[in-house]
C-alpha cells in the first residue's frame, strides 16, 4: 500500500471510531522526524528498525516520516536512499524520506530517483553537514525542483546542540534567516528551537520545541498548522515530545490533532 | 480523553509509587526578581501543571541569599536588608518546596556567613555552585576548601554546575565534571551532585567514574538517548539523580530520560527520589 493510501485508511479509522463509539477518537499520531540507522557518534536504544518501529507501536505512534542518518556523512547518496526505501518497504509505518545534498555532484539524479524511483513524498536536507549556506544557488533550485516535483523539504536546522557535538566535528545551527522565498515549495524545518521569528511559510516540529510550555507559547506566533509533530527518534528519546504534546502543553483538542497527525497528512498528502 | 498511562506519559498510580523527588528545580534561576521573588513565583506557578503532572512530591530550588551571584546591585542590596524576601516562596509552598543557597565562592567570608545564618539556622538544605554570572569560580580552586569543610559541618548537600561544552568553558569560572572530581577527591566523606552530568555526559560520566562520592544530576541537556542506561551501567543506579530544570525544560524532556530509560524498575525509583532523600536525610 502505498503512503497516500495508508493515510487516508489511517484517517478513516478514526473516522469510523468516533461513530461507532460516540466518543472522542484516540489520538492518531504521525511522527515527521525519526531517522534510521546508525547515528555516527555512539549506538543507540533504537538504533535497530524494528526496535524503532516497536516502540512507535507501544507509543500509538501510528507512522512516521523516516530519514537516514547514512544521508549526513555518506556520498553515496543513492545507495543511501535505496538502502532507506528497501528497510521502509519492510515497515508499513514508515515512509522514506531521501537525503539530498545539492552542492554534490549529481545531486539532480539522486533527487529524481528519490521522487522517480522510490515514490519518495519529501527529501532531507543536512546544509549544515554538507556545508553551504541558505543563499547557494543549488538550494534555490532545489527548491524550484520540489515544489515542480510537489514534494516537501525537510531541512534539517541541527541535529545535536552545538554544545556537545565531537570536537572535530562541530557543526553549528543552520542560519534560517538566508532561507529564500520558497514559493510553492512546502518546506519543514526539523530540529529547530525557536529563536527569533519563523520564517514566513516554513512549517516546523517539535523536536527540540522544549520547556513546559514552549509549544503553547509557540502558539502565540505561530499557527497550529505550520508545527508538525516530530521526535527525532532514535537520537532523542521519543517520548519527550509525545509527553510534551499531549500531555504538558495543555492543548486545545482540535490545535493538538492538528500537530499530531492533521498537518503531516495535509502536508506530504497534497 | 482519558490519557493516563498513555502517549508516553506514565500512570499517575505509577508516577506516585516512584515518590518523585526534583533536586534542579530552576524557576527564574538567574534573577527573582527586583522585588526579590515576584519572577520565581510567576515561574513557580508556570510550573505547576507539570509538577502536578508528573506527581512530583518535593523540588528544589536555589535561592539568592545577596552574595553578589546576580549582577544587580538593587537587587543584592535588597536582599541583603531583607533577608525575609528569600523565604517567601518557602512559606507560600511549605510542603512542596525545598530550598538552598547559591554561594559564591570568589567571597569566602561572606559565604561562610551564609551557611551559618541559612543552614545551620535553617531552613536551607544546602548549597549551589553556578556555572556562570557574577558568583560563578571553577571548582577546582582553593576556594572552595573552606567552603566544603563548612558544609560537611552542617550536613548540607552541594549541587555544582557542570559542563564540559564543545570548544572549551562558556566563562572561566565554569566548572568541568573533571574539575569536580578533583574537589571531591579532597573531600571523600562528603557527597558532591555533579549537575547536568557534564552535559556531554559520555565524557561526564567517565570522568567522575572513580569518584563514589559523586553522584550524576539528569537535567539540563536535550533527552539524549542512552545516557540514564549509561549512568546506571557505569555507576550504579544509586549515584543517579534527577532533576527536572523546569521551566525552561519541560516535564517530557527531564523525565522520559529516567521513566523511558532500559533501566529496571527500581532503578527508576531510586534515581527520581529515593538517592536525593538519601542525601537529604530524609531516608
Amino acid at each position: 500500500m502505498k503512503r497516500r493510501q495508508l493515510l487516508k485508511a489511517a484517517a478513516a479509522v478514526s473516522a469510523i471510531s468516533v461513530k461507532a463509539s460516540g466518543e472522542p477518537s484516540p489520538l492518531e499520531i504521525i511522527d515527521s522526524n525519526v531517522s534510521l540507522f546508525r547515528w555516527p557518534f555512539r549506538r543507540l536504544p533504537l538504533d535497530e528498525t524494528k526496535t524503532l518501529v516497536a516502540k512507535m507501536r507501544t507509543l500509538e505512534i501510528g507512522s512516521a516520516m523516516a530519514g537516514s542518518f547514512e544521508g549526513i556523512f555518506h556520498r553515496d547518496l543513492s545507495a543511501v536512499n535505496e538502502r532507506l526505501a528497501k528497510e521502509c518497504s519492510r515497515f508499513p509505518e514508515l515512509h522514506p524520506i531521501g537525503s539530498v545534498n545539492p552542492i554534490a555532484s549529481g545531486w539532480e539524479g539522486d533527487f529524481s530517483e528519490c521522487v522517480e524511483k522510490h515514490r519518495m513524498s519529501g527529501i532531507r536536507l543536512h546544509p549544515g553537514y554538507h556545508g553551504y549556506e541558505l543563499d547557494n544557488p543549488n538550494f534555490a533550485k532545489l527548491i524550484v525542483m520540489a515544489a515542480e516535483a510537489g514534494v516537501v523539504i525537510q531541512l534539517a536546522c541541527a541535529l545535536e546542540d552545538t554544545r556537545t557535538q565531537n570536537d572535530i566535528v562541530s557543526v553549528p545551527d543552520v542560519d534560517i534567516s538566508a532561507l529564500p522565498d520558497t514559493g510553492a515549495c512546502r518546506v519543514q524545518l526539523l530540529n529547530w528551537r525557536p529563536r527569533g521569528s519563523v520564517p514566513s511559510g516554513v512549517y516546523l516540529d517539535t523536536a527540540r520545541i522544549d520547556g513546559t510550555d514552549g509549544i503553547a507559547s509557540l502558539l502565540a506566533t505561530v499557527s497550529p498548522g505550520r508545527i508538525l509533530f516530530g521526535t527525532h527518534a532514535p537520537f532523542l528519546i521519543p517520548e519527550a515530545a509525545l509527553i510534551r504534546a499531549v500531555h504538558e502543553n495543555q492543548l486545545e483538542e482540535g490545535p493538538l490533532r492538528q500537530i499530531l497527525a492533521g498537518n503531516v497528512n495535509r502536508l506530504f498528502g497534497q | 480523553m482519558n490519557l493516563d498511562g498513555k502517549y508516553g506519559l506514565p500512570s499517575r498510580e505509577t508516577l506516585e509509587g516512584y515518590r518523585i523527588w526534583d533536586s534542579y528545580f530552576t524557576p527564574s534561576h538567574g534573577h527573582p526578581g527586583a522585588d526579590g521573588s515576584s519572577r520565581l513565583i510567576a515561574d513557580i506557578e508556570r510550573s505547576m501543571h507539570a509538577i502536578k503532572l508528573g506527581c512530583f512530591e518535593k523540588l528544589c530550588y536555589f535561592a539568592h541569599v545577596g552574595l553578589g551571584t546576580t549582577s544587580d546591585a538593587d537587587f543584592e542590596s535588597l536582599v541583603q536588608a531583607k533577608p525575609e524576601t528569600v523565604s517567601i516562596p518557602l512559606e507560600r509552598w511549605p510542603d512542596l518546596l525545598i530550598g538552598m543557597i547559591q554561594l559564591n565562592a570568589n567571597d569566602v567570608p561572606a559565604s561562610l556567613d551564609a551557611l551559618d545564618r541559612w543552614l545551620r539556622d535553617g531552613p536551607m538544605r544546602g548549597v549551589y555552585f553556578a556555572g556562570g554570572g557574577p558568583g560563578a569560580l571553577t571548582c577546582a580552586d582553593t576556594n572552595f576548601y573552606p567552603l566544603v569543610e563548612r558544609i560537611a559541618e552542617l550536613g548540607g548537600v552541594i549541587m555544582q554546575h557542570t559542563w564540559f561544552k564543545t570548544g572549551g568553558k562558556q566563562g572561566p569560572g565554569e566548572s568541568t565534571p573533571s574539575e569536580l572530581a578533583e574537589l571531591a577527591a579532597r573531600f571523600p566523606e562528603q557527597k558532591f551532585l555533579c549537575a547536568h552530568a557534564g552535559g556531554e555526559w559520555e565524557k561526564g560520566i567517565r570522568a567522575v567514574r572513580d569518584s563514589p562520592n559523586i553522584l550524576v544530576e539528569t537535567s539540563g541537556f536535550d533527552a539524549t538517548a542512552g545516557f540514564v542506561e549509561m549512568a546506571v551501567r557505569e555507576l550504579g543506579p544509586e549515584r543517579v539523580v534527577f532533576g527536572s530544570h523546569l521551566p525552561s525544560r519541560s516535564l517530557g524532556t527531564e523525565l522520559s530520560k529516567v521513566t523511558a530509560a532500559e533501566i529496571p524498575e527500581a532503578a527508576k525509583k531510586i534515581i527520581l527520589g529515593g538517592n536525593y532523600r538519601l542525601l537529604l536525610g530524609e531516608e
